[in-house]
């Protein structure tokens, strides 16, 4: 049987250009890795949007996984500027193995 | 009305841009992968830096090139501070939103510069090669007027950000590409640019052809989705293009440029920017509304320009440089 640790998954959906911005906040609050994934379009509170690498206006997500104490520090490094950034944060608890590199 | 605002109409490269619009009016899904469009407007740059290199190569440097970038730097900062006061006052937009789309009105199209250069040719008034760096050296100052009219001077946000910022500001794809290739064309000269070519000149008109049909998909879609435009910004978008294309002319032609390019001076001032500036403004004043700055610029200016303001500053230029119409 192979063993497993909870953490935190968080994903967090930016405009490509602020992508750096939310990467900063992660690399600061010391969790060890973050992955970029490309998104096509969508729709929120301010409309519709979709991938518009041109004039760069296209989204990316963010997406890392970490404890529960260093997820509730990217937080709260995150809150402050959800709504003027734009940005969505969700988390939820995940399974892995080799919890000890998370 | 002047036989360059005709001919406008003929051209497959605006046709292209009219059948996007269309095509998107009538919600048809064809649509250009993103990648391949990115990979279109870096095609577009390296090959209008290079051939206004290899221009500047055959002429060489002189007192019009200088005083001519000179002019492109001063309205590129200026012109901002004219469409704030409207945005302001008529445009009832808060600080930091006109002062974002602003900063689009002093900065440039490159798309709308390369539509009109293939529209002089029909006119007979080819734009001389070293507008290519007019239109380089135009891309940056307006972003720094916006942020200064937008933010007041006030000073926020720690180092790093303002680096990043700063990098965008400076360093961004187009103004590198631009007169990355400038520089290229220039050192390799003709014969250097002979060897490229066929890559370059062969496929130009095509590709551009391409990229427009991409961009009339993109802004009329983009107008479709919009919720933030008032008509008050409509009559902007569209007033500020004109006055400021005059403008242009009128200072192009007071500078001793030949009549092709104060024509292309004159589009350099009218057009706003949609790929350099919107990227500078998402960083550096994240608050500031995309959908209005972003509407304006692509969705309104750019047709606008493409479409009727181009033979319009043609027919200016023509007529203060004394040619028949």
């Amino acid at each position: 049987m192979i063993e497993t640790v909870v953490r935190k998954r968080i994903e967090i959906l930016a405009d490509t250009p602020l992508a750096k911005r939310v990467t900063r906040a992660i690399d600061k609050v010391e969790i060890s890795g973050w992955t970029i994934l490309p998104v096509q379009s969508g729709s929120g509170r301010d409309g519709p949007w979709r991938d518009e690498r041109v004039t760069g206006s296209d989204k990316s997500l963010i997406l890392t996984i970490a404890s529960e104490e260093k997820a509730s520090l990217l937080s709260e490094e995150l809150v402050p500027i959800l709504s003027s950034h734009g940005l969505l944060l969700t988390m939820w608890d995940v399974e892995v193995v080799r919890g000890e590199r998370f | 009305m002047d036989i360059a605002a005709l001919q406008t109409f003929t051209s497959p490269v605006v046709l292209f841009f009219l059948l996007g619009l269309l095509a998107a009016v009538v919600r048809s899904d064809l649509a250009i992968p993103e990648a391949i469009a990115k990979g279109m407007s870096l095609y577009l740059m390296a090959a209008i830096g290079l051939k206004g290199g290899v221009a500047v190569s055959k002429s060489g440097l002189d007192a019009t090139i200088i005083t001519a970038l000179a002019a492109g730097i001063a309205a590129s900062f200026l012109l901002p501070f004219i469409a704030y006061a409207v945005l302001k006052t008529f445009g009832k937009l808060d600080r930091l939103n006109a002062g974002a789309v602003a900063a689009h009105y002093g900065s440039v199209s490159v798309v709308t510069y390369v539509t009109a250069v293939e529209i002089f040719e029909l006119s007979a008034v080819p734009a001389a090669g070293f507008m290519v760096a007019v239109l380089a050296a135009m891309e940056t100052p307006a972003i720094l007027s916006g942020l200064l009219l937008a933010k007041g001077g006030s000073k926020n946000g720690d180092p790093e950000e303002r680096g990043e910022m700063l990098r965008e500001v400076f360093l961004n794809a187009s103004v590198v590409l631009l007169l990355g290739s400038f520089a290229i064309g220039m050192v390799a000269g003709p014969s250097g640019f002979a060897e490229v070519s066929p890559f370059f000149e062969a496929g130009f008109k095509g590709v551009l052809c391409l990229f427009l049909l991409d961009m009339g998909l993109i802004a009329a879609r983009r107008m479709m989705d919009s919720r933030a435009i008032t008509w008050r910004l409509v009559v902007i978008a569209i007033a500020l293009p004109l006055f400021n294309g005059a403008l242009g002319v009128l200072a192009g032609t007071a500078i001793g440029l030949d009549v092709g390019s104060a024509a292309a001076f004159g589009v350099l001032c009218a057009s706003a920017s949609y790929i350099a500036v919107p990227a500078a403004m998402r960083l550096a004043l994240p608050q500031a509304d995309p959908g209005i700055y972003l509407t304006m610029s692509l969705s309104i200016t750019f047709p606008f320009n493409i479409l009727v303001n181009i033979g319009l500053l043609t027919a200016l230029a023509k007529a203060l440089g004394g040619m028949p119409l």
